[in-house]
């Protein structure tokens, strides 16, 4: 399926869906979005190299390879927020700051445990399509 | 308060931690062996929590109640918690002595140890079903664990399409609930499910039903259930049958005798009936197989009956008598597919042990899972049950005399040229033989805490009736 | 409009089980995800209100029910999950046995069965 139209396509719309996942990474707490979507979004701009430049290419410019161990650190990084707060003697999944608390702000972002958190599934949720990818790609023989 | 959150902490970042290693490594699977242990500990003393100072609860996030998920622990949910999890772990602890033959099993198994910790220890609708899930996904992978994956992968798909259909069954009768309740809270829900419309409520325990019939492996809803595991290792069978099946008694328990207790009761009749088949169903197909893991999973198929029967009955002393025939049930047979598959002197002995206490003999824990059955019967004074479970016992003592003799008796099993089995392996099967006795001679924890949920179930029963 | 949501989960859930019941795997699996999408939409139907997002409410503001959103994200993200493990299995049965059709599996377990006792009953 490698054309011309493809590939352009395929170019052109990377870099933006990588963009848009990290605004609905980071737009999550006052708008729409989330971990999970984000994630969702930036494995869709993956299907899009895998599916208009091939397994082999695709490998060659992103660590594919490393998708199982992404996906399983983002998985540590949201227990471990999740449960930190035991240490502290907090139910699980307490948030910090608490809510009354002036929060640290970056531009939209706000820098509470939460994001954290949805960073953690970002990983998880785009480890996995991208893992999965990676798998279903293996079966065309001829491009591999 | 951080006893209740600890176990499952431990093992889910146990469980993360070790996907990232090869398991076939022994430290890696004594890492898991030690995470699970340590999981079970912590149950443990909650446990011991519970039975001294009630119920502990616990809202995630300090939210509000009603706003937070709620994590709880009662006597009904630690009991199938640390029974469970030490199924997992002397599975696992099996297997790893044997040689783990994935790099991905000793992970697998502590992600369905927390996916069952926290199934157990919720409060909440929605919580258990992604605990539900979480303890799923694992047992689909683990059934085609081992060699000759080719061979069960096909049983793999259908064991996974009609969980996943009950799984899904399941989640629309917790949107009803929500949509008649407006909660999620399992306490809260009670309450105001009691004073619901009675029809939709009916739906709503149907689909439960169905979902936890799925998983339990009930008559009609059990043909998934044979071949998963006559096709699984010996280890993935009892994880299988001792843990993963805990789900639907727990459910059935939890959700038909403190959520539903008047659709349970509407429905008491159906379920003697479906119990009853399920009994002869399993008793009659046990019968006639010869392969010992065939026998033992049409065994399941009967002995969930029993649990069925118990709970329509009903009343503090068939749910008593659920609580003690699944926790006895669930040993036996983590016992029986552990020895099934072991060869050498002394397996012999620890295989007698588990069918005796599959048939109610003394001195098993088997027996005490018999009589409270029996005084569940008395207690409906149903002639009919009575000989229904006469006859149940009396078939299920033939049959597991019957695989004795086949797998243990005949020369050339014995000495037809297969070398015995590993002697900790025989260890292990022994002293998990040792447990099943130690609880028939002295069952008094058990009983005490089996009496503490079924008081606690038969008290929410009672409470809602009108 | 929870009578359009009903009408919608019925014909999902019908047309699942409908697929469901076919030999090939695939439908199934199709079949499955329809059913996933069915118990989703009766999850959203199950709390249905018209309202702002009660992210910062005012007092008189009508809100949404932000407990069915958050269930049915994590139902979606659960029916993803299981849908890629459905698949995986589906396409492991396709390389080992070439075939992606439950009855022809089945016969040819039946087969290979038959085999294996007449080796038993022979030595």
């Amino acid at each position: 399926m490698r054309t011309i139209l493809t590939e352009t396509v395929a170019r052109l719309l990377v870099a933006p869906a990588f963009a848009v996942a990290a605004a609905i990474l980071v737009k999550g707490y006052a708008d729409v979005g989330d971990g999970f979507a984000a994630g969702v979004v930036a494995g869709l701009g993956v299907l899009l190299l895998f599916a208009a430049f091939g397994a082999r290419a695709t490998h060659r410019v992103l660590p594919v390879r490393r998708a199982f161990a992404v996906a399983v650190s983002g998985l540590l990084v949201a227990l471990v927020v999740g449960f930190a707060p035991l240490l502290a003697g907090d139910p699980p999944f307490t948030h910090r700051p608490p809510p009354e608390e002036q929060v640290v702000k970056l531009g939209t972002l706000e820098l509470i445990s939460a994001v954290a958190f949805d960073v953690g599934v970002f990983a998880l949720v785009l480890g996995v399509v991208v893992g999965s990818l990676d798998y279903a790609a293996r079966v065309r023989k001829g491009d591999w | 308060m951080t006893l209740l959150v600890l176990p499952l902490a431990v093992v889910w970042l146990g469980a993360a931690l070790l996907a990232l290693l090869d398991g076939r490594r022994r430290f890696v699977g004594w890492a898991a062996v030690a995470v699970l242990g340590a999981n079970v500990a912590g149950l443990a003393a909650l446990g011991a929590r519970v039975t001294e100072d009630g119920r502990q609860e616990l809202v995630t996030g300090n939210w509000p109640r009603g706003v937070g998920i709620t994590l709880a622990a009662d006597e009904l949910g630690i009991i199938f918690a640390v029974l469970s999890s030490a199924v997992l772990l002397v599975a696992l602890l099996y297997e790893v002595l044997a040689g783990v033959r994935s790099r991905t099993f000793p992970s697998l198994v502590l992600f369905m140890a927390a996916g069952l910790t926290g199934l157990f220890l919720t409060g909440d609708l929605f919580n258990f079903f992604v605990f539900f899930e979480l303890s799923m996904i694992p047992a689909y992978v683990l059934s085609v664990y081992g060699d000759q994956a080719r061979r069960k992968i096909g049983a793999a798909f259908i064991f996974a399409v009609v969980n996943l259909l009950g799984s899904f069954i399941f989640l629309i009768s917790v949107a009803g609930t929500y949509h008649v309740t407006g909660t999620l809270e399992m306490r809260d829900a009670a309450e105001r499910l009691a004073d619901a419309e009675p029809a939709s409520v009916m739906l709503i325990a149907v689909g439960v039903f169905v979902a936890f019939g799925v998983k339990l492996g009930l008559f009609p809803f059990h043909f998934w259930l044979p071949p998963i595991y006559v096709g699984a290792t010996p280890a993935v069978a009892a994880i299988l049958s001792g843990a993963l099946a805990n789900i639907g008694a727990y459910g059935l328990l939890r959700f038909g005798a403190a959520l539903l207790p008047a659709e349970l009761e509407l429905g008491a009749r159906a379920l003697v009936v479906i119990g009853s088949v399920s009994i002869l169903y399993g008793a009659m197909q046990a019968l006639s197989r010869r392969d010992v893991r065939e026998v033992l999973a049409y065994s399941s198929i009967g002995q969930a009956g029993y649990i069925l029967v118990a709970l329509a009955v009903g009343g503090r002393v068939g749910f008593f008598a659920a609580v003690v025939y699944a926790v006895v049930n669930s040993a036996n047979k983590a016992l029986l597919f552990l020895t099934a598959g072991l060869r050498g002197w002394l397996v012999g002995a620890a295989f007698v042990v588990g069918a005796f206490s599959v048939a109610g003999v003394p001195p098993s824990a088997g027996f005490f899972g018999k009589v409270a059955i029996f005084q569940a019967g008395v207690a409906e004074e149903s002639i009919a049950l009575l000989v229904l479970l006469f006859v149940g016992g009396a078939l299920s003592f033939v049959y597991m005399f019957q695989i004795y003799q086949h797998a243990f008796w005949r020369p050339e099993a014995s000495a037809g040229g297969r070398e015995p089995s590993p002697a900790v392996l025989r260890g292990l099967t022994l002293g998990l033989a040792g447990v099943v006795v130690a609880f028939g001679i002295w069952p008094e924890p058990l009983l005490a805490l089996s009496g503490g949920a079924a008081d606690l179930l038969a008290g929410d029963a009672g409470e809602s009736a009108p | 409009m929870i009578l359009l949501f009903s009408g919608v989960v019925a014909v999902l859930f019908g047309t699942g089980a409908f697929l469901m019941l076919k030999a090939d795997l695939f439908r199934v699996v199709v079949g499955m995800v329809m059913i996933s999408n069915a118990a989703i939409l009766a999850l959203i139907g199950s709390g249905l209100s018209r309202g702002a997002a009660p992210i910062h409410p005012l007092p008189d503001d009508r809100l949404s029910d932000p407990l069915v959103q958050a269930m049915a994200l994590t139902a979606i993200v659960i029916g993803f999950a299981v849908t890629a493990l459905l698949l995986a299995i589906a396409y492991r049965v396709y390389t080992s046995h070439e075939s992606v059709d439950l009855d022809e599996l089945s016969r040819e377990e039946v087969r290979r069965e038959r085999e294996l006792e007449r080796e038993e009953i022979s030595p």
